[in-house]
């Protein structure tokens, strides 16, 4: 019985993902040297000669890591001051930090483009990086909050005791000690930011696209479909490393703080 | 408990500065602009509460506001249930969990304008996946509005169900094995072990799923419209494609008081939420 849930499951997550792949190894569009239907590698062939979308990739793995090391830079000493201290406002920060995180993107798109637009930041990965940063660093404050409060503080006196300042306290003592936990909120900013499309198309007007606007870019009076598929199942792949490599922390979760 | 300690403030310092750039200042201008018609960016009039009581009286307003409760309502109702369920699910398989979390986590790394894709590719009538034997079956996703419904929820619940899943999965195997064999012994039902052993476990999981869902999906644009632009016959037409329409038609007044007010109704439902939740807690 539970096997047919799973099993059902499974049907359900797995078609339009295996019904994706098929399409990507099919000739959907005839051209001189292949017909229509044929199976094949020339769709990832064509994606990889294409210069737009190689430059795609990289924009979106750029703004992607630095979003991701932004909020865990700056998502790391804020997780630290709300799990250790009480202090004037602490509640109110938490509340301020969850209405962000559900602000609607397409209400601040305006002037989120007219702000970056005069500090040069439009058509650029690191514009991106920080619009995100919007709804991934409270995420990040969550995440880490909750592994950071798991660590008894005897922990933090024990290296002060012993001569570290803060500093070196949270590099060589805190960090390894949460890593699960950095990797974890790592996971979910990526999940947020590698695939949002609302900022990702106000902010890149005529360059500096990342994937999801590129893959946009593609769909025209003849769309190559299967070229279309095959730029999207490559985008999938550092998501489903991503999953891989936190698998066994992914349970931990971040729960509501307000 | 902790100790007060306002020295935290610098540590909090950082977070504060980059959410009130990207958040508050964007925030503060978008109210602004929703009280002023605007042309061009140096051609601005102060049209005072005008757009507001104009968008509150219109019935289309009305009705894209009616579409877009019932879709958040019908999502969470299907969504939170189906992710607790497929939670206690995994949590019968030990250590093979992990292999249905990675699997349910998988369409929550699909981009977001890819998903009606997916969706459109599986259901084509001629090629795709299920497409055929739906067609027999009559299902007509382009004209008949309710079956546009069903493509929508169900998409929606295939991208989002990870999450409910991953959160919800993620509060349950922390209950300790001694509150479930005292359970037993006291001959509880599996339900009465679930609403008053498991559940109260994962409440605060729950809840920023509830928030989460509730205004990705009263805020659904991209998914929405790339199945059937709102239609047929305005039956899918939620509050976010009005708002696309008046940034495309450069009505940028409007549409920035339009904002406003969508912030105004998500901000109410959060604050709801929050007070509901602390009136429990204390």
């Amino acid at each position: 019985m539970r096997h047919l849930g799973i099993l059902a499951l499974a049907g359900f997550i797995l078609l339009p993902l295996v019904q994706a792949v098929i399409l990507s190894f099919t000739a959907t569009l005839p051209t001189d040297r292949v017909a229509e239907g044929t199976i094949g590698l020339m769709n990832y062939r064509s994606v990889l000669a294409a210069p737009e979308l190689k430059a795609a990739m990289v924009n979106s793995l750029i703004y992607v890591v630095l979003n991701v090391g932004l909020c865990i830079g700056i998502g790391l000493p804020a997780a630290y001051a709300l799990a250790r201290y009480r202090f004037a406002g602490d509640r109110h920060f938490l509340l301020m930090i969850l209405v962000f995180r559900v602000t609607p993107p397409v209400v601040l798109s305006l002037p989120i483009f007219i702000l970056f637009s005069q500090f040069g930041l439009v058509n650029s990965p690191v514009g991106i990086a920080l619009v995100h940063c919007l709804f991934n660093l409270p995420v990040a404050i969550w995440v880490l909050e909750s592994f950071i409060r798991a660590v008894p503080r005897e922990f933090d006196e024990t290296a002060f005791l012993d001569g570290h300042t803060g500093a070196s306290f949270f590099f060589r003592h805190l960090i390894p000690q949460i890593a699960p936990g950095i990797g974890v909120a790592a996971f979910f900013c990526f999940i947020f930011s590698w695939v949002e499309v609302v900022f990702a198309r106000i902010l890149t007007v005529t360059g500096g696209k990342p994937v999801t606007m590129a893959i946009q870019a593609m769909f025209s009076f003849q769309t190559d479909i299967g070229m279309v598929m095959a730029m999207t199942c490559l985008s999938l792949v550092p998501g489903v490393a991503m999953i891989w490599f936190v698998r066994n922390h992914l349970a931990r979760g971040f729960t509501l703080r307000a | 408990m902790r100790p007060h300690d306002n020295r935290a403030w610098f540590l909090i310092l950082p977070a504060l500065t980059l959410l009130g750039l990207v958040g508050a200042l964007p925030l503060l201008a978008v109210i602004n602009y929703g009280f002023h018609d605007i042309f061009t960016l140096s051609d601005v009039f102060w049209v005072g509460p005008q757009w507001f009581a104009d968008i509150l009286q219109s019935d289309r307003f009305l009705a894209s506001l009616g579409r877009s409760l019932l879709f958040s309502i019908l999502a969470l109702g299907i969504q939170v249930p189906l992710g607790i369920g497929v939670a206690l699910l995994l949590l019968t398989y030990g250590r093979r969990a992990v292999w249905g979390l990675m699997l349910v986590a998988l369409p929550l790394v699909v981009p977001w304008n890819m998903i009606p894709m997916f969706w459109l590719g599986l259901i084509q009538p001629e090629t795709g996946l299920l497409g055929p034997s739906l067609a027999t079956v009559g299902f007509d996703w382009k004209f008949t509005g309710w079956h546009t419904w069903v493509l929508i929820l169900v998409m929606d619940t295939w991208h989002w169900l990870g999450l409910v899943v991953v959160l919800a999965y993620a509060g349950l195997p922390a209950i300790p094995p001694a509150y479930l064999q005292a359970a037993a012994i006291d001959g509880a039902s599996r339900w009465a072990v679930f609403r008053f052993i498991q559940l109260p476990r994962i409440t605060g999981a729950l809840a920023i799923v509830f928030l989460l869902r509730f205004v990705d999906s009263f805020m659904i644009y991209t998914e929405a419209f790339a199945i059937n632009a709102g239609g047929p016959n305005d039956a899918t037409r939620f509050l976010t494609l009005e708002l696309g329409e008046e940034i495309k038609g450069f009505s940028y007044g409007q549409a920035a008081a339009r904002a406003t007010l969508y912030f105004l109704i998500v901000l109410a439902v959060v604050w709801a939420f929050v007070a509901a939740t602390r009136e429990r807690e204390t």
